[in-house]
């Protein structure tokens, strides 16, 4: 696809982030106690779209919600009543602003479930009417390791629209798919086309990025020694000092286990569909007491295997995106990159 | 979709079978399944759990679901439940039993307790299709007289005289007539099945499958032609929720069904 690249300035980018927040149903980062979490916004002021900081919540919520009605029904005399629920609020044409790369591309990883076999219809309607525009990171913070998995950093096709920082105030908008190419073709206020050194200031700024990681690893090492790991004796260290609330499960952008739960009030229910994790106790026990699960290292060897392993396995694509998020919230630090290191790196008697 | 409980059966102290009818007589005809599958079964407000279909389309216009009484849900249905009320029903959903690899060979069914419940769906199934299999053994055991499931059905399929029918509980009782012991014991002391051309089909509590599988290695039987089917924690049936997982295996998409051949290449997690 030919890619069309538009130039422009920090004033310039101002003035186009404050255009589509007027014209269209908009989400950004909104910070709150130090922390990012993507809202509906109204004006730019509230909202911080190319924030260096990576956002707590992953914009995973806006396609696959933290608790969602997914059925309701009323008992009558004459039977029970089942009834759709009402319109979901984010199945409108909408522009997602600031989502980190590492993030859009968890969606991508996503769409592999989702779109396999039953087609979770919601999910991608949601998907089909964003428009996702993200800057293109500067630096890597503390527990980033993207580019260790499988990726590189020019390939930007997760966002539709990338916004490239160059230095000096100078920045580069560049469309990423063919609805982010329609999109700017509208909505193009503050910018204007981009002359011959884009090409190389952009690749400038990639390298700038690739050069910036503190933590790295060899992917392919990685996946091919973890499959070997089933028995390691390292889940046990690794996990000792999980206390199980998976938080980690909730802010990943790639984890999408969900539990589905009744609420009931006399005749009138509700069913949901909330996140869930394999780290919770409950995920895999059965009525009766069967639990093939039953202890902590287990449910560890469960998230790094599906992670590293398993999702590979069945759909091409790693189930980790090295975004940091798991650890950045994790009470007691543990982190998934470790995990994994420590596994692959212990010796097995 | 929503189903009317057209009968509910008390096959043992803990096991009701319901016996389901579509509320909407179209989806009755719509509605179809392979032994072997299973649906979602919906209390509503107090849950919805996985469930196999224990009896077989050809015989239509109602289907079971055995159930025993174990966790909140199931422990809501036993409570709740009346004749007429009604449940939700999603499926049918999962893998069934590869009847093409079955045909024409001797079957030999393995229950225990209210593993009986998923092998009904194919019995039923091979009784009706009889001439498709050569010889037909159901080997049923449970813990005690009581314990045994579709009480009238087994009788039923001891009178069928195209096929051989087993029973035996662990303990001896005053009244009992058939055998006694664990069922791999009377396995390989009283059946003593013929490896040849014969498909092993069994289901049961894990400790009978340990040591059936452990007597039907010593009787000479490969894993692949041992079938059986899978318990797992399951929520949405379609492939997403993640529970079901074992290693890159849904079971509820690849499954329940499964060759002893095929989980021996499985992490041990089930």
């Amino acid at each position: 696809m030919n890619l069309t690249t538009y130039s422009t300035d920090s004033a310039g980018l101002q003035a186009f982030y404050e255009a589509i927040i007027n014209a269209h149903e908009t989400y950004a980062p909104v910070e709150k106690f130090g922390k990012y979490d993507f809202k509906k916004v109204d004006s730019l002021a509230g909202c911080d779209p190319d924030s260096p900081i990576p956002q707590t919540m992953s914009v995973k919520s806006l396609f696959f919600p933290k608790s969602a009605k997914v059925m309701k029904y009323t008992a009558t005399s004459e039977g029970t009543e089942l009834s759709d629920t009402t319109e979901d609020p984010l199945a409108g044409k909408r522009v997602v602003l600031g989502v980190k790369h590492c993030d859009a591309r968890g969606l991508q990883v996503l769409d592999a479930v989702y779109k396999w076999d039953y087609i979770d219809t919601d999910y991608e309607k949601r998907r089909e009417n964003t428009i996702l525009i993200s800057p293109r990171c500067d630096q890597a913070v503390t527990h980033c390791f993207c580019t260790s998995l499988d990726y590189d950093v020019e390939n930007l096709d997760a966002m539709d629209v990338a916004v490239i920082h160059v230095g000096d105030g100078k920045v580069y908008l560049q469309a990423r798919t063919e609805k982010g190419k329609n999109f700017l073709k509208e909505n193009n206020k503050g910018l204007s086309a981009a002359n011959g050194a884009a090409k190389e200031e952009m690749k400038k700024q990639y390298d700038k990025f690739a050069g910036s990681f503190r933590l790295s690893m060899d992917y392919k090492e990685i996946n091919e020694k973890m499959q070997d790991k089933f028995d390691s004796p390292a889940f046990e260290e690794v996990s000792s000092n999980c206390v199980s609330c998976n938080t980690c499960a909730f802010v990943c952008p790639t984890c999408h286990c969900f539990k589905i739960s009744d609420e009931k009030i006399r005749d009138k229910g509700v069913r949901y569909k909330s996140y869930d994790s394999c780290n919770n106790v409950y995920f895999t026990l059965m009525a009766g007491g069967h639990n093939p699960r039953p202890v902590k290292y287990r449910r560890w060897r469960q998230r790094s295997m599906h992670k590293f392993v398993y999702y590979k396995e069945r759909f091409g694509v790693n189930l980790c995106i090295g975004c940091g998020k798991c650890t950045i919230s994790c009470p007691v630090n543990i982190s998934i990159f470790e995990v994994v290191n420590k596994v692959v790196n212990t010796m097995q008697e | 979709m929503i189903c009317t409980i057209d009968k509910i059966i008390q096959e043992t102290p803990d096991i009701r079978t319901y016996r389901l009818k579509f509320r909407e007589e179209s989806l009755t005809e719509q509605f179809n399944w392979m032994p072997g599958q299973f649906v979602e079964f919906s209390l509503l407000g107090s849950g919805e759990c996985t469930f196999c279909i224990a009896s077989s389309a050809t015989r239509k216009g109602a289907f079971d679901c055995s159930i025993k009484r174990a966790g909140i849900v199931t422990a809501d249905i036993h409570r709740d439940l009346d004749e007429g009320d009604e449940v939700g029903i999603r499926g049918p959903y999962g893998n069934w039993f590869p009847l093409k690899d079955l045909k024409g060979k001797n079957l030999l069914f393995v229950g225990g307790g209210i593993g009986l419940a998923p092998l009904r769906s194919l019995i039923q199934y091979a009784i009706d299709n009889r001439s498709d299999y050569a010889d037909f053994t159901i080997l049923y055991g449970a813990r005690t007289s009581a314990d045994l499931c579709y009480k009238e059905e087994l009788e039923e399929w001891k009178n069928n005289e195209s096929l051989q029918m087993i029973l035996t509980i662990d303990k001896p009782e005053d009244t009992w007539k058939e055998h006694v012991g664990v069922v791999p014991k009377i396995l390989e002391e009283v059946v003593k099945p013929k490896v040849e051309n014969t498909k092993v089909i069994t289901c049961g509590p894990p400790i009978m499958i340990k040591y059936t599988l452990m007597s039907l290695d010593k009787l000479g039987f490969a894993p692949k032609d041992v079938i059986t089917t899978l318990e797992m924690k399951m929520q949405c049936g379609l492939g997403k929720c993640g529970r079901c997982n074992i290693g890159s295996t849904y079971v509820c998409k690849d499954g329940p069904v499964f060759t002893y051949e095929e989980l021996n290449t499985l992490p041990d997690e089930f």
